[in-house]
């Protein structure tokens, strides 16, 4: 989604138009989902974390103060439902990246449908490696990537507020954390 | 701005980041050539990977897209101002401790105390209200309050939670969280 539309969309989502608040939907999704699944929560949690951000989104969408913002809103709201449901003790449980990995999910998306094909399997070899070297990586640059694979890419400033890192230090983090998942596939032969 | 720049610039900031990984053999050469297009690539096919392997479930989306209906503007919000998840010390053997919540709108204060058995809350100053147990944007299970304000609901809240109270002066709902 185009970010420069946001602040219309939400002002027309305050008076009443729900196309605008379905377009707020399928353009902010995505980084509400990475935002949830950087902090590791377990798939149970991330779904209702998830949720309670568009909820609360709603509840409080004609308060927002800065519309153009929306995008850092719900980023620094997911953030925040994160950590609280990880910090009540009761929900420590890390995500099964395995079973994420195998994972066959019923609503196939048209990448996962493709996937499936035979001829694509090589593919499916290679996005596999990718994200199996991902998720070696350390928690920090594990945390960062996950949030900036949302898409369409997120803004520094909801990179920021997502993980509670100044917006200076994110360029070279980036560049740090995707040269060192290129040394990993590398290593791997898989590049 | 010449390479070595580039590295001191870098340099500093992994400093001030504390970079937590101990490999340290990449990432302090400056950027060469054509790099940053490379990486670029990868981030992309990164994102690729994120929307085969970890796509926002539809259902979810769907959900949201239905969240519309929370949509009220004439409905007060009150506030969570007490969260003992956030805003108290644990209590050493405690885990199975109720949580506490407090709730703020203009002069009106709601306590809910979730348990392994239901919730219990009380609404302040003491009046009678109908309240609703959300958890999502359907209507939620219908409750009233006794005449100290105090009400009790027999299911745990799982998820998504708010309560919705109509009292005399009007609609209120409480900030969203998770339970």
């Amino acid at each position: 989604m185009d970010r420069a539309h946001v602040g219309a969309l939400v002002r027309a989502a305050v008076d009443g138009d729900a196309a605008a608040w379905k377009a707020l939907v399928e353009g902010l999704s995505p980084l509400v989902w990475s935002v949830v699944r950087s902090h590791r929560l377990a798939d149970a949690d991330a779904h209702e974390v998830y949720q309670t951000v568009w909820f609360r989104f709603a509840q409080h969408l004609g308060r927002i103060r800065e519309p153009d913002k929306a995008g850092s809103w719900l980023a620094s709201t997911a953030r925040h439902e994160s950590l609280k449901v990880l910090k009540s003790l009761r929900r420590l449980m890390p995500t099964d990246d395995a079973q994420l990995l195998d994972r066959v999910s019923d609503d196939r998306t048209p990448e996962q449908s493709f996937l499936d094909l035979e001829e694509a399997a090589a593919e499916t070899e290679r996005i596999r490696h990718l994200w199996q070297e991902f998720e070696g990586l350390g928690e920090r640059c594990r945390q960062l990537l996950r949030v900036l694979m949302a898409s369409p890419t997120p803004r520094y400033q909801e990179v920021s507020v997502a993980l509670g890192i100044a917006v200076g230090s994110i360029g070279p983090l980036r560049q740090r954390c995707l040269r060192r998942l290129r040394a990993r596939l590398e290593a791997r032969g898989a590049v | 701005m010449d390479d070595m720049d580039n590295i001191d610039d870098i340099n500093q900031i992994n400093e001030i980041n504390e970079i937590d990984d101990t490999d340290d053999t990449d990432g302090d050469e400056g950027l060469v050539e054509g790099e940053e297009f490379d990486l670029d690539l990868l981030e992309e096919e990164l994102r690729r990977a994120a929307a085969i392997l970890d796509p926002v479930p539809p259902a979810l989306r769907q959900i949201a897209v239905e969240a519309f209906a929370l949509h009220d503007l004439d409905a007060e919000i009150a506030e969570l101002t007490f969260d003992s998840v956030v805003d108290a010390l644990p209590i050493r053997g405690a885990e199975d401790a109720p949580r506490m919540l407090t709730f703020h709108a203009g002069g009106l204060t709601v306590d809910v105390e979730l348990g392994a058995h239901g919730l219990m809350g009380q609404v302040l100053p003491p009046q009678t209200a109908s309240v609703e147990v959300l958890s999502g944007p359907q209507a939620g299970s219908p409750l009233s309050t006794d005449a100290m304000g105090r009400f009790t609901y027999d299911e745990p809240p799982t998820g998504p939670f708010a309560l919705r109270l109509r009292t005399g002066e009007g609609t209120l709902v409480t900030d969203w969280l998770t339970v």
